[in-house]
């Protein structure tokens, strides 16, 4: 009867949840789902992560290679990540040149890059003018629950955290990078960026991390990336319902605590992994 | 000398079948692949000397194709006004590296290995539609001073720990991960769903309620590598190699699926390979045949692949389901897949300095058994995963 009423009247169906303040998983409107997140999977990466929000499962990998720096910026690296949305992921991808969504997803991920400093691209630079690291930030898919700003986000600033370059050395005779791997070490990570994502229905209510179906009944989304002691990174609002200014000062503070959560499990899973 | 598929055919219902192996035998070495063998390429760039590039074929080849002439200039150019010895050291060290490798790959095959030889920056120079990194990159093992050690001796029959689990992804109709020692592969079905472009037809109907061939059901393989899956960094429009071990996923899997079942439908297959810790495609071919029957979809038999390698010159032996390091040092790769309650092979890929004819039998031989001794570890995934669904379901 439920489920009858559920493929009808999406929209009425959840509302009569949202009525009792609740959703029809059993969470609460400001609750996120269980997250997981395992590092140091993938022995071929540099430093990889996978999280699980809920059903919503992203992997990161970070590949380090040697290039030439820019030709503006002669003293830094470069980070480049990539989101790629799979047709495994959901029906609703097909195969081939990414589509809309997975290069918003990217561009997101630049900008977040960019703006908190996650990386000083000059600790990148081995090299001035000639040799630098460019770290490429590889995130896929494999599961398309939504919320998938979020799960990005947390999964790059896990592997960031897990990834060991090797120690490399020019050689001042030859002129030639001299690289020991045996030798690692991790890098250096200035902030903590978190994303928060939230949902709006009917120009009014709001809720935090929302799965597929409720990303898609939603009149807007709203992601806030928020950085240590409550600084502001990044804020993306792609159209939809407007908000008012109380409104968004609400999301900005279950921001924060998200921060705190997330930073926690983030320093247990280090902690676990560090005596190796 | 190389071996092609071996096709199912369909006489009748799907059980009456005759299995025919298609073998040539040619003189030459195959340089490359399709299970991504490729030659150890720190090996080659140690040993040859410094070529300049424009004298190998390749560097002369088609421009725009992938053996591009090698760009010299791209690495100095970042170096602004530097025109003292030191800063152009590093650019010609650079360019020296591509230059050993394409000094190596010969003429035949030299669209995989001119993939391999070229790594470009995050995007195609034309493409839009992903964050633009530099033009160029050089992965850090090129630099390193020391070798790989050289993977130890072993039992050449052993088959590394498998873990299997079906049912994993939320979004799919049927899903599978497969884990064997460092290859890690995902796979997702999807559909059945309205075929594009299916065209109409009549025709004899086949037994048991099937529809006539034209009408039948297509399967659409998809194969891809993640970024971070092998040593090196592969840019994410895969290439040649992924289509190509998409053929051969479709090529194993159509004999098992009864896709008379599914008139004008499609199903969609998507194989991502998180690592590549040897024996990809044979994970993949099982991982995919897990998903298929976590989905539902009637088949006659699972399908289950092994890799097998043999070991170059000094007492060449075949060793079953290789690792990385083994596969590398190849002198020829197989892949075998096998229905194994019907017990017909569904597949077979193989290329390579092999030896002799009988070589080849015995390592498929070994292969059929290897994936017999697979096959109990799959029931139990799919129990497994079928009582995890029976459990979920009155939710």
């Amino acid at each position: 009867m439920a489920a009858g009423f559920k493929t009808v009247e999406p929209l009425e169906y959840y509302r009569r949840f949202l009525k009792e303040n609740c959703r029809p998983d059993g969470r609460e409107l400001g609750e996120f789902r269980t997250t997981t997140v395992n590092i140091g999977s993938i022995s071929t990466a540099d430093g990889s992560a996978l999280v699980k929000l809920g059903n919503t499962t992203v992997i990161c990998g970070i590949k380090a290679e040697f290039a030439a720096p820019p030709t503006d910026a002669p003293d830094k690296g470069y980070v480049v990540p990539n989101v790629d949305l799979p047709p495994l992921c959901s029906s609703r991808f097909r195969s081939g040149p990414p589509g809309e969504e997975a290069q918003v997803a990217s561009q997101f991920i630049a900008d977040v890059i960019e703006n908190s400093q996650i990386i000083q691209k000059e600790d990148l630079c081995i090299s001035p003018g000639k040799l630098s690291w460019v770290l490429y930030c590889d995130i896929i898919c494999l599961d398309y629950d939504g919320n998938i700003l979020d799960a990005c986000t947390f999964a790059l600033l896990a592997a960031l955290k897990n990834a060991q370059l090797p120690e490399v050395t020019i050689n001042e005779e030859t002129g030639l990078a001299e690289v020991n791997l045996k030798k690692k070490s991790y890098l250096n990570i200035r902030t903590h960026p978190v994303a928060t994502s939230f949902a709006v229905f009917d120009d009014t209510l709001l809720i935090v991390d929302p799965t597929g179906e409720e990303e898609h009944l939603a009149t807007g989304t709203l992601t806030v990336v928020m950085d240590e002691e409550g600084k502001l990174c990044c804020l993306h609002k792609p159209g939809g319902s407007g908000l008012t200014g109380a409104k968004l000062q609400d999301c900005m503070s279950r921001a924060v605590t998200r921060h705190k959560e997330v930073k926690k499990l983030m320093d247990e899973v280090i902690k676990s992994m560090k005596p190796k | 000398m190389t071996m092609s598929w071996a096709r199912r055919e369909h006489v009748g219902d799907g059980h009456t079948c005759k299995c025919k192996i298609i073998s040539t035998f040619t003189s030459e070495r195959t340089q490359m692949c399709a299970l991504g063998l490729r030659w150890p390429e720190r090996l080659a760039f140690r040993q040859a000397g410094p070529v300049p590039p424009s004298a190998h074929p390749l560097g002369q080849g088609p421009p725009g194709g992938p053996a591009a002439a090698p760009r010299l200039g791209c690495c100095s150019s970042g170096t602004a006004g530097g025109g003292a010895a030191p800063a152009a050291a590093i650019p010609t060290a650079l360019a020296r590296a591509r230059g050993f490798k394409r000094a190596e790959a010969p003429a035949p095959g030299p669209r995989g290995r001119a993939e391999a030889a070229r790594t470009p920056g995050a995007a195609m120079p034309g493409d839009h539609r992903r964050i633009r990194g530099p033009e160029e990159s050089q992965p850090p093992q090129l630099y390193a001073a020391d070798e790989d050690e050289a993977p130890a001796a072993r039992d050449p029959t052993r088959l590394r720990p498998v873990y299997a689990r079906a049912g994993l992804l939320s979004q799919a109709k049927g899903s599978a991960y497969l884990e064997a020692g460092g290859t890690k592969v995902l796979c997702a079905v999807s559909g059945p769903r309205q075929a594009e472009g299916s065209e109409r037809g009549g025709g004899p109907a086949g037994a048991g309620g099937e529809a006539p061939a034209a009408l039948r059901g297509r399967l659409l393989c998809d194969f891809r590598r993640a970024p971070f899956a092998g040593r090196r960094r592969r840019a994410p429009p895969g290439g040649g190699e992924e289509r190509e071990l998409a053929l051969a996923l479709q090529e194993a899997l159509e004999p098992a699926v009864r896709l008379g079942r599914y008139p004008r439908a499609q199903l969609e297959v998507s194989a991502l390979l998180l690592e590549d810790g040897g024996s990809a495609l044979a994970a993949a071919l099982t991982a995919a045949a897990l998903a298929l029957a976590d989905a539902g979809v009637e088949m006659y038999d699972l399908v289950v692949g092994c890799g097998l390698s043999r070991t170059p010159e000094p007492a060449p032996t075949w060793l079953l389901d290789p690792t990385r390091l083994e596969e590398e040092r190849a002198a020829a790769g197989l892949t075998v897949a096998l229905m194994p309650v019907l017990n017909q092979v569904a597949g077979l890929l193989g290329s390579g300095e092999g030896g002799p004819p009988e070589s080849w039998a015995e390592a498929v031989r070994l292969g059929l058994e290897g994936c017999q001794r697979l096959y109990p570890v799959l029931q139990q995934c799919l129990v497994r995963a079928a009582r995890r669904r029976g459990a979920a379901a009155p939710s």
